[in-house]
């Protein structure tokens, strides 16, 4: 295949695609200094290497990239070769800008056909794993189509672009969860699912997105984590938020309002019901209860 | 009708059972929690999640099995796992997370004084090898290397001490599994004095001593009326789940032993009298008076197996590990006994007993270019089995063991079953329920109710079924291998030094 360049703004096939910045195929035949310094961007970057060995530095960490293998780096990433030089080889690159990609979700942008949830799924699994480099062969296929449609313009094209953009998405959130979970040991996936969850415990969790996470389709997750903690997913998330609560209580410098919010209650009073429905106790009674002993 | 509740706080679950007072099962559940291991050699868990746990599981089985059948609930009757620590301050609350039975953190000082001439004494006294795993040597690490904790610290509770308290006020130990705390005098059943003063502490620093047949109290009033549980359900203290599982298992007599394996193993046997012996491989554990459950435990257990099928087995279906499993038994089961020679040492997590080395690991032996991929599948459980094996020739030095009783997810798959059944020569039998350590607590509540007029009475009414027969053929060749593997673990010592010196630098 050649080598092409398009630049948002100068290429007249990314007219209809504002969010595409940059997108292109290149075949590096020489090594140069100073080819690929450090920058940092809004913007999503993704890289799929389809010949050579290229040595690169993301966001601090050293990785070795072979054919078949994607990076993706996610806005302000830091990202550069080592010795900021590009090795030689062959690779593809596409740079989008997203709507919005921050610790409260992600909205790829109005052209996308993903709904609201599944994309804050995918944009909770690209910035829980940091897995910066997937084994993803099969976006060279993507990445070509993408090209093709492009280039060519047939009937349907927008669609099938944003389309293919949207693929490319899916396929690294599940490559992502996959590579993560070696689908051998539930309860170390577990393990991780949990410390994710204590980690994000003010956020709404849903199943969908605690079953995405670790690669599961939502039946199968609800059936296993009932098997293996003995409480269905929410139950069991109720039984982390209680207890983190209590904790927060027995310290007594926090108000009951923010220890609800805090530890993902709608409000106060979803806390006080949930609460005392377990313990017997408001919040409050609770807190009291702990009075110097005899 | 009436019923009784038993809550076993285990390892990595709670486990809690509704029986009628013929010992029929009405309704069981379970809810997990988690080990936390935020340093290399800690393992702790959260106190408040264990509580909100079993109280969120209690309230599900008296609502969804016991309540609805008008269930009269005559007493709730607890058992924790061994060694637990938990600091709490003068208000009750935990100061950090509890400390669980597999935290290594007292490595150096447990050697220290394992070697010194009062460690020798300690033992003497209170039964419990001198190791990490004691609360003595683990409240001794607190005072050496976290003393701002020690120093505000109201008391040192075990998990179901804080858990009794939570429920009813009252802090209290059973001698039972106080006996398992490296500080409790198992002749005396008071404090050891020197075992308190090695740890720094006095005896107000510690939870009521009470024996196991004691009320704590009644359920707190806001419990009472959450739970919908009358002020007559009677709680009762209970034992260890070591020790209830042995009681369990039926074992009570001259001549038995019971082998547990989950996760990880032990064999055990009940006596009047304290099994002493000179190189401190066993424990002794009191159940009641004059009663001790003397035994040896292992690390290498289900885990090992484990281990090995989530690197060796194939996973068809994501997270299937018990398919796997099943797999790899039926490949062993076609390998010839013995594994056409090649042996496994199973000592990937370090081993307690009979060699009590943390520094032991894992070694495939004898390997020859015949050897295939099931010759590793049967090496393994095999492997595993010696270790077992061996702890229960240990104890052969002290009592005789006539028949053999199995519990356990891993020592009850039948083929397990069977081998240790020929490495011992001896005829085993396996619990008919798989809850020992529930039936145990049971056994506890119905004597307390009357029931029965003693424990070992109560022991005799367990429903044994499955004898599995030594096969003599089998035992010769396994003695033969057996051999070989008990060599090559004491060889390996100093090996086993300088592999595990050269893993702790990298």
């Amino acid at each position: 295949m050649n080598q092409f360049i398009l630049q948002q703004g100068h290429a007249r096939e990314l007219h209809a695609f504002p969010h595409i910045l940059e997108f292109a195929l290149k075949k590096n035949n020489s090594i140069q200094l100073n080819s690929l310094h450090a920058t940092s961007t809004d913007s999503v970057r993704i890289y799929s290497i389809v010949d050579g060995k290229f040595e690169w530095v993301i966001g601090e960490q050293n990785h070795i990239l072979y054919p078949g293998d994607l990076a993706v780096i996610l806005p302000g990433q830091t990202f550069r070769g080592e010795k900021d030089i590009l090795n030689i080889g062959t690779l593809s690159w596409i740079h989008l800008r997203l709507e919005k990609i921050d610790a409260t979700g992600m909205s790829l942008g109005k052209w996308s056909y993903l709904s609201r949830t599944e994309c804050l799924t995918i944009g909770k699994i690209l910035l829980l794993n940091l897995t910066t480099v997937l084994k993803l062969k099969e976006c060279q296929g993507i990445l070509t189509t993408l090209r093709q449609e492009l280039m060519n313009q047939e009937i349907g094209f927008t669609t099938r672009v944003n389309q293919l953009i949207d693929e490319l998405f899916i396929s690294i959130a599940r490559q992502s969860t996959r590579q993560n979970n070696s689908q051998r040991d539930f309860p170390q996936t577990f393990m991780k699912l949990e410390q994710t969850l204590r980690q994000n415990l003010a956020h709404q969790w849903t199943v969908e997105e605690m079953a995405a996470l670790i690669g599961l389709g939502t039946t199968t997750f609800t059936e296993k984590v009932k098997n293996y903690t003995g409480f269905s997913p929410l139950n069991y998330l109720i039984n982390i938020r209680i207890s983190e609560a209590i904790k927060l209580l027995n310290r007594q410098d926090e108000n009951v309002t923010d220890i609800a919010l805090g530890t993902g209650f709608y409000s106060s009073q979803h806390f006080s019901t949930t609460f005392k429905k377990l313990t017997g106790y408001t919040p409050s009674e609770f807190r009291k209860r702990n009075l110097p002993s005899k | 009708m009436e019923c009784i509740i038993t809550i076993e706080l285990g390892t990595n679950a709670v486990r809690i059972f509704a029986f009628d007072l013929s010992g029929n099962i009405i309704g069981s559940m379970k809810g997990s929690y988690p080990t936390f291991h935020t340093e290399p050699d800690y393992s702790e868990q959260d106190p408040e999640q264990i509580f909100i746990t079993m109280l969120y599981v209690l309230k599900n089985l008296l609502t969804e099995k016991i309540h609805p059948q008008k269930y009269k609930v005559v007493s709730i009757c607890f058992s924790a796992s061994m060694h637990s620590v938990l600091a709490i301050d003068d208000h009750g609350v935990p100061l950090g997370n509890v400390i669980t039975w597999a935290d290594n953190r007292g490595k150096v000082e447990a050697q220290e004084l394992k070697k010194s001439g009062l460690g020798k004494i300690l033992y003497d006294n209170t039964g419990t090898p001198i190791h990490p795993m004691s609360p003595l040597v683990k409240i001794t690490w607190m005072k050496n290397h976290d003393q701002e904790r020690f120093n505000q610290t109201y008391k040192f509770l075990s998990i179901k001490s804080y858990i009794i308290q939570q429920l009813t006020g009252e802090y209290f130990i059973d001698y039972s599994l106080a006996s398992a705390t490296g500080l409790l005098n198992i002749q005396t059943i008071q404090w050891e004095p020197e075992a308190l003063a090695y740890a720094g502490i006095t005896a107000d620093k510690l939870p009521e001593l009470a024996p196991v047949f004691h009320s704590p109290g009644k359920l707190r009033k806001e419990y009472q009326k959450s739970l919908k549980l009358s002020s007559s359900t009677k709680l009762i203290l209970g034992s260890s789940d070591g020790c209830m599982a042995t009681l369990g298992a039926g074992v009570w007599s001259d001549g038995k032993a019971t082998i547990t394996i989950e996760d990880s193993g032990a064999v055990r046997v009940v006596g009047k009298e304290v099994l002493r012996d000179e190189k401190q491989r066993f424990f002794n554990y009191l159940l009641t008076e004059n009663c001790y459950v003397s035994g040896g435990p292992t690390n290498n257990g289900g885990v090992v197996f484990d281990w090995f099928a989530k690197q060796f087995g194939d996973f068809r279906i994501p997270y299937e590990i018990e398919y796997t499993m099943d797999n790899l038994v039926n490949e062993a089961s076609k390998v010839a006994v013995g594994s056409d020679g090649l042996l496994f040492l199973p000592y990937l997590l370090g081993e307690r007993a009979p060699i009590w080395n943390a520094n032991a690991r894992g070694s495939y032996f004898g390997l020859n270019i015949k050897h295939e991929r099931q010759h590793f599948i049967r090496a393994t459980i095999e492997g595993i089995l010696y270790e077992i094996y061996s702890i229960g020739k240990t104890l052969e030095e002290h009592r005789s063991i006539k028949t053999l009783s199995v519990n356990g997810s891993f020592a009850s798959i039948p083929f397990c079953t069977q081998m240790i059944a020929d490495m011992y020569n001896k005829p085993v039998t396996v619990n008919k329920h798989s809850d020992s350590a529930s039936r145990g607590s049971f056994l506890m509540s119905a004597t307390d109710m009357g029931k029965y007029a003693t424990l070992e009475e109560a022991s005799r009414t367990v429903a044994l079924t499955d004898t599995y027969t030594a096969d003599p053929g089998h035992h010769q060749t396994y003695q033969k291998y057996f051999d070989v593997f008990e060599r090559l673990t004491n060889k390996l010592a100093d090996e086993f030094e300088a592999i595990a010196n050269l893993q702790q630098k990298h």
